[in-house]
């Protein structure tokens, strides 16, 4: 097998499919996966994304969980497109075309448009691994780059290559985002496996400095989620979320509408204003004030009629 | 499925040759990968010939990298090896049946299937690792980051569906004669992983091959009569020499 990095193909290279016959013209790479490169492909007047891998068992693999995925979710767009072969030369390059997703890295897309999308994003991430996991699947190597946001907040997971039957061992997965790697549980893919990277990508995002200095300077033996929640605790941004972080990492959720409906209520203002000193939020205080001068005025013009 | 890994740090100097050693085991239908780790960036060229000589004597793969990528490393190799066991066998089969030299050749609607049954197959078969630690003074800095590795692997294995055996041995042994030392017998999990710390002792000799012999031993003794691979293909195991992953594990 070549590098996936040196043989990047120029935009403009047309593939050609010897099975079915499509043609893809390749406008730029996308990215370089663990087992292959992602193009931004053109065929007729369409726009989608094509992986190119070395091995055509494990493209293969891979073109399976997307197409179990689309026989699964009907009535949405497909993602799975085609596979094929393309012959270049002396090589026959195996692929597989899928929907192409626009959109940035959670991290990426926090740190330009704010904190405040965290809600948002969380919501939507859960509810999409929800549907995941209702088809028996695990998503495995979750991730800031493997969930790209869209306009306002819409979320797609990207990379089905840890993406493993339940039950089984997960196929790839990311060691910071690993419930293994902290001392929290094995490698089962269940759903709970993605709970924990769930509330790793959330500490990561908002609090990536620390989190990567802790994994690096804990020794292996003290890696545990407890060290995490320290971290949690003494993060403005993570603070309002500790609850669910807690039990994300614990894998204490019923299931993931579970996991689900707790990030909800968590979102909901007077949840979220439960952290001030006061307790009481300030439009409360400002409608009892109102309310009591309404009635002591009230009051008062009945008693002076 | 049965597969030794050797980790190590440079080349052997006594006993048998140790690709001589890698190429009986293959014979005899265990794997061998070789994974060489080097932190301060000097491998002797001798070394790194032999390290790679070894695995592709014993039909597997090897890669040299730091402490820091040895866990990632070795899983990967662990996977890979069964995928290409298991795409071995496949392949015969599909020579046989259809006359067809790889899964490749196959439209991709046939690939589909032939590949779910693979990874049906590389997730159930029972799978047997002999983890073989060169513990020679040189590693002595190296080996926490080996343990760490080993308890790794053994972590990812227990997810498998299929059954999951790990043992582990370490060289050069306490006495002259003692090539190898078990420090784990086949366990499943890592509750009962035994570790090599405290164990060592700092002689000179690097007895690589010898302590192949000893471990392809055990898998006689421990695994009763051991399969001839039954494929005529020398070098099958796909190499891949790609360092950059962008998840860290594959496994």
């Amino acid at each position: 097998m070549t590098t996936s990095s040196e043989s990047r193909l120029p935009p403009g290279t047309v593939l050609r499919g010897k099975w079915n016959g499509k043609s893809y013209t390749l406008r730029r790479l996308l990215g370089v996966g663990s087992n292959g490169q992602v193009y931004l492909a053109a065929s007729g007047r369409s726009i989608c994304a094509v992986k190119i891998g070395q091995d055509p068992a494990e493209l293969q693999a891979e073109a399976n969980v997307l197409a179990s995925l689309d026989k699964r979710e009907r009535g949405r767009s497909p993602f799975l497109l085609d596979v094929d072969d393309a012959v270049a030369g002396e090589r026959v390059l195996p692929f597989y075309a899928m929907q192409y997703v626009p959109g940035m890295p959670v991290k990426t897309y926090i740190r330009r448009y704010g904190e405040e999308w965290v809600g948002v994003i969380g919501y939507r991430l859960l509810k999409r691994l929800s549907e995941l996991h209702a088809a028996g699947w695990v998503f495995g190597d979750l991730k800031s780059d493997n969930i790209l946001v869209g306009q306002y907040g819409r979320v797609s997971l990207v990379d089905y290559g840890g993406t493993t039957a339940m039950g089984r061992g997960v196929r790839q997965f990311t060691e910071l985002y690993d419930r293994g790697f902290w001392s929290a549980g094995s490698r089962t893919a269940e759903p709970s496996y993605d709970w924990f990277a769930v509330a790793m990508l959330w500490i990561h995002v908002l609090d990536g400095k620390r989190l990567v200095q802790l994994s690096r300077t804990l020794l292996p033996q003290n890696r545990h989620p407890r060290e995490l929640m320290t971290l949690v605790r003494t993060n403005r941004l993570l603070k309002p979320l500790e609850s669910w972080l807690e039990r994300a990492l614990a894998g204490g959720f019923r299931d993931t509408e579970e996991a689900c409906e707790a990030w909800r209520l968590l979102q909901q203002p007077q949840q979220r204003q439960a952290g001030n000193k006061s307790g009481v939020p300030g439009w409360m205080a400002g409608l009892f004030a109102v309310s009591l001068i309404l009635f002591v005025s009230v009051t008062a013009y009945w008693l002076l009629r | 499925m049965k597969q030794i890994l050797l980790i190590t740090d440079g080349g052997s100097n006594v006993g048998e040759s140790p690709v001589v050693a890698a190429a009986q085991a293959y014979a005899e239908g265990i794997v061998v990968n070789v994974a060489g780790v080097v932190d301060d960036g000097a491998i002797g060229e001798q070394g790194a010939t032999e390290i790679a000589e070894i695995a592709r004597a014993g039909g597997g793969m090897s890669r040299i990298v730091t402490s820091r990528q040895l866990s990632g490393t070795v899983q990967m190799m662990t996977r890979k090896t069964v995928a290409a066991t298991v795409q071995q066998a496949v392949n015969h089969e599909l020579r046989q049946l259809f006359g067809v030299e790889s899964v490749a050749e196959l439209p991709p609607a046939k690939r589909a299937e032939v590949v779910r049954v693979m990874e049906d197959i590389g997730e159930t078969a029972e799978l047997r690792v002999a983890l073989l630690v060169d513990a020679s003074a040189s590693m002595r800095s190296k080996l926490p980051s080996v343990e760490e590795a080993i308890r790794d692997l053994a972590l990812s294995l227990k997810a498998r569906e299929g059954e999951s055996m790990v043992a582990v041995f370490h060289f050069p042994g306490d006495a002259t004669d003692e090539p190898c030392v078990m420090d784990s017998d086949w366990t499943h999990g890592t509750d009962r992983l035994r570790m090599l710390t405290g164990k060592l002792k700092m002689r000179g000799t690097t007895p690589t091959g010898p302590a192949l012999l000893h471990v392809l031993e055990f898998f006689r003794e421990t695994c009763g009569n051991i399969m001839i691979e039954p494929v005529q293909t020398p070098s099958p195991i796909k190499r891949d020499d790609s360092v950059e992953v962008r998840s860290d594990y594959v496994v």
